[in-house]
């Protein structure tokens, strides 16, 4: 069944599936389709003109919110308002936390966060640091098809497929680092979240260094030492200046947050 | 007295509260248009080319404006005092700061006004920029406006505004220290949170009513009028509640390019700049460069001053000269100092003009001169307050500018900020009030200081 | 899609991407919630959609479809003033005004989740709205003061004697 569609304007046609099946075919190959989560990025850049939607697919209607735990595996739809991660365990709960305000946390989606494209003065994708340290994996469609990998695998191409839901093993212990944002609505300048999973797998990841968050691999080699670490993080980012901090900034704080993060999920474990 | 010192309730509060207080974005007048302008993209350039045929002939575009659209194209923000202006309404050969508007559209929607800017054609040979006034200043600078990098139009011609009281050579000679400071306080943009916004109806009796929400509203009348050449009584002008202003809505930003396109379209037109509008190109509290240079004695007195300002317009004069003149009037602070040697220039660069904010050219020096004070301060080894006190204006003294202060509250001021903050006074300090100097107070630099009104 | 603010239920056609900020102004008149930013910056347009704040910019209209949208002119009448209106009233939290609407909707939804009158707590719940006159401390007062469920007197005291706001404006 085809997803109902309304014309808003000459240039724009308006998507609003009712099921997740909808949503796939709605967005076909995502050739000119502009997502719309909850909206709280994409409404500002059509408002702006920065972005023209030639089609707009709004997910609110297709069922894809919602958090489900199985034994210890977690599946969180792309459609979960991040205000709904907030309480949950480190990294992702604070993670959350650190995104805007609660009434756009409320609004803003999972799969919004995880999918922004770059900011046009700032990277956005507060999200994608605890997922990443979290080793989820992305469950996402195009052309019909339907994929799951891992959540690295996907980033960079977030823009070609219409990400589903992201899941992850409850990890055994998990922390959270992340310079204070000096305005509520303002992205993530950087933060670095890490896990360590039941099987003793320690993940870290950069939010704030790129266009996407990014795994740490130099500095998890060098976790026993945090100091060494954090300095062994800087092997893995290539930090940017931008309207929030210049890179010079990012590239003396990088190592604190690792460092914080690492000293953190010691006296937990 | 009823009022002073009652609690009264504010007469807008409820107003306020239940949603009823008409902004000027809440005035609905069927049939209006949007506006949006072209700005200029680059921070100085040459306008090559400039066409707007494409835009006009799109569907739903009711009507453009150039610069040859403007009866009388420049007209400064203190022409009505007979001072020069420099300032085209919409930019004619050249674009001298990012943001500067070219041209404007009306509309039958936002949208459509948008897509129409797009459609204009115009083309720009850029040219080097200057975005800080010390670099301004140089004499080897690239030149970036007519009258040379600084304004040449204080009285008698004059190219800065000027101050001598008293021998400052000798004050510095007889000086056991000399302390000096740069201080160089930044642009601050005011940020009200409704965004320039005018709404402009053409009456059936040939008026304009304007919806405006300026901060100088008979003022914005003047400009309006001088810029379309007609008389006052063609114009209506409806202010009201101000979104938030600070200083910042005191420049006639809409008002007049609104007009112009109600008188295009003869239709009603809002202009609403955006956020981004409003950062980009309203005007912002202006960047100063500030050179001090006090004579000390080891006591602490002030025996002179001798300061450099330079006041950075932005690309246009606008009101920077009054904001230097009240700058001059004030670069003592609250201090008593008998001679003074002070050079005020307001320098041209190519950021957007900047304007009043809250204290006018004032809070600028203010900070330059209690940052030096406290300076000085450290410097001879003297407590903050005290050195503060015993150079306080006293009634009697006064300003630079000659003006003889009956009631100056500098030494009650400090005396409840030591209490505030808990900060011992010796007794003398205690008991000190504004009567005027005598005694120990009196030292002999100063006694030509008291009513005297000669040499500013 | 059909809207229903302040109890009056609009079917507005082919919006459904605008911001729901500007079909409440533009489409169906109502002007309390203010367009500050059109990017969640400010939080002037911040009204409630089933009692939940959210900012109206940053919402598509068709996300809002079937809701009910209380506005500030829902909160309360002059002559009948919702008590967090009262308090902006009484506390002089209300300065140009720009702000106000999204404030005391913010403020009231923060009230009605059993908020306290802990400034940290009021700090947070009000963290996305943005004020450029009275220096928040006038407005933290007034939710706090909402928040406690104190009465206010709002008649003209020129007589009385004068009276702090940090005490609560009580004689």
């Amino acid at each position: 069944m085809a997803a109902a569609s309304v014309v808003t304007d000459a240039a724009t046609e308006v998507l609003m599936p009712g099921s997740e099946d909808e949503a796939i075919a709605a967005f076909g190959d995502g050739a000119e389709v502009v997502v719309v989560g909850g909206g709280t990025i994409v409404l500002p850049d059509l408002t702006y003109r920065r972005r023209r939607a030639r089609k707009a697919l709004m997910l609110g209607g297709a069922g894809l919110a919602g958090i489900e735990t199985q034994g210890s595996r977690v599946t969180i739809g792309t459609m979960t308002p991040v205000q709904e991660l907030v309480d949950m365990p480190a990294p992702l709960g604070p993670c959350a936390a650190n995104v805007a305000d609660l009434e756009i946390r409320s609004q803003g989606t999972v799969g919004g966060n995880l999918c922004a494209r770059e900011g046009y003065e700032a990277p956005r994708g507060d999200l994608q640091s605890a997922f990443l340290a979290l080793g989820a994996s992305a469950r996402s469609a195009a052309n019909g098809d339907v994929t799951e990998e891992p959540l690295e695998d996907f980033l960079p191409k977030r823009r070609e497929r219409l990400l589903l839901g992201v899941s992850f093993d409850e990890p055994a212990a998990g922390a959270f680092a992340g310079l204070d944002r000096p305005h509520t609505h303002d992205y993530t300048a950087l933060a670095v979240s890490g896990a360590k999973g039941t099987d003793g797998t320690l993940r870290l990841a950069a939010t704030g260094t790129g266009s996407w968050g990014v795994r740490l691999p130099s500095a998890e080699a060098a976790a026993e030492d945090p100091v060494a670490a954090g300095e062994a993080a800087l092997e893995d980012v290539s930090p940017h200046d931008d309207a929030l901090a210049s890179a010079w900034y990012r590239t003396k704080v990088l190592p604190v947050l690792v460092r914080r993060v690492l000293d953190e999920l010691k006296e937990s474990a | 007295m009823k009022v002073v010192g009652a609690r009264i309730p504010r007469y807008d509060g409820v107003a306020h509260v239940t949603g009823r207080t008409t902004y000027v974005d809440d005035v609905s007048v069927p049939g209006t248009l949007w506006a949006k302008a072209l700005r200029s993209p680059h921070h100085h350039a040459g306008i090559t080319t400039l066409d707007t045929s494409k835009a006009e002939a799109m569907p739903g575009v009711r009507g453009v404006i150039t610069w040859k659209d403007v009866p009388l194209l420049e007209y400064g923000h203190l022409s009505a005092l007979g001072i020069p202006a420099d300032e085209p309404l919409l930019a004619k050969d050249e674009v001298r700061y990012r943001g500067q508007p070219i041209a404007l559209v009306a509309a039958e929607s936002e949208e459509l006004a948008a897509e129409a800017v797009d459609a204009i054609e115009v083309g720009f040979e850029e040219r080097p920029a200057l975005f800080d006034v010390r670099e301004a200043f140089d004499s080897d600078a690239p030149k970036v406006h007519q009258w040379g990098n600084w304004y040449p139009h204080f009285e008698g011609e004059m190219d800065r505004r000027q101050i001598r009281k008293g021998d400052i050579e000798r004050a510095f000679d007889e000086a056991d220290t000399i302390v000096q400071g740069v201080y160089r306080p930044a642009a601050i943009e005011h940020a009200p949170i409704e965004t320039q916004v005018c709404q402009v109806v053409p009456e059936a009796n040939g008026r304009l009513t304007i919806y405006s929400c300026t901060q100088a509203l008979y003022f914005s009348l003047g400009v309006v009028a001088a810029h379309l050449q007609v008389p006052l009584n063609r114009l209506k002008i409806v202010g009201g509640t101000t979104g938030g202003g600070f200083g910042g809505k005191v420049d006639t930003a809409t008002e007049t390019m609104a007009c112009l396109l109600v008188l295009k379209a003869n239709r009603p037109v809002k202009w609403r700049w955006t956020r981004e509008e409003e950062f980009l190109c309203s005007s912002t509290r202006a960047p100063w460069h500030m050179e001090l240079a006090t004579a000390m004695t080891k006591d602490g007195w002030i025996l002179g001053q001798k300061m450099l300002t330079l006041h950075d317009a932005g690309a246009y004069a606008r009101f920077s000269p009054y904001g230097l003149t009240k700058h001059s009037f004030h670069h003592t602070g609250a201090y008593s100092i008998p001679n003074l040697h002070f050079d005020g220039y307001v320098v041209f660069t190519n950021r957007t003009p900047t304007t009043a904010m809250r204290g006018f050219g004032v809070t600028s020096v203010s900070f330059a001169v209690e940052t030096h004070l406290s300076r000085v301060a450290k410097e001879l080894g003297l407590d903050p307050i005290e050195i503060r006190m015993r150079n306080a204006n006293r009634i009697g003294d006064t300003s630079p500018n000659g003006v003889a202060y009956t009631d100056p509250s500098t030494i009650d001021t400090l005396q409840a900020i030591a209490d505030a903050i808990g900060h011992e006074l010796p007794a003398d300090y205690r008991t000190m009030t504004n009567e005027p100097r005598a005694g120990e107070l009196l030292p002999e630099h100063l006694v030509a200081q008291v009513g005297s009104t000669e040499g500013h | 899609m059909n809207l229903t603010v302040n109890g009056i239920t609009h079917g507005v056609d082919g919006r459904e991407l605008a911001t729901l900020l500007d079909v409440l102004r533009e489409d169906i008149g109502v002007t309390g919630p203010k367009a500050g930013c059109h990017q969640g910056g400010c939080g002037a347009c911040t009204v409630l959609v089933d009692g939940e704040p959210r900012r109206s910019c940053l919402l598509p209209a068709g996300y809002a479809d079937g809701t009910e949208i209380t506005t500030v002119e829902g909160l309360g009448t002059p002559e009948k003033l919702a008590p967090i209106q009262q308090a902006f009233v009484h506390h002089y939290a209300a300065q140009c005004g720009f702000c106000t609407s999204g404030m005391m909707l913010a403020a009231h939804a923060y009230i009605d989740r059993g908020g306290t009158d802990d400034h940290d707590a009021i700090q947070q719940a009000l963290g996305g709205h943005v004020c450029r006159c009275t220096g928040y401390s006038k407005i933290i007062d007034a939710v706090a003061a909402a928040a406690r469920g104190d009465s206010f007197d709002l008649t003209t005291t020129a007589v009385g004697k004068y009276t702090t706001m940090a005490t609560g404006g009580g004689e």
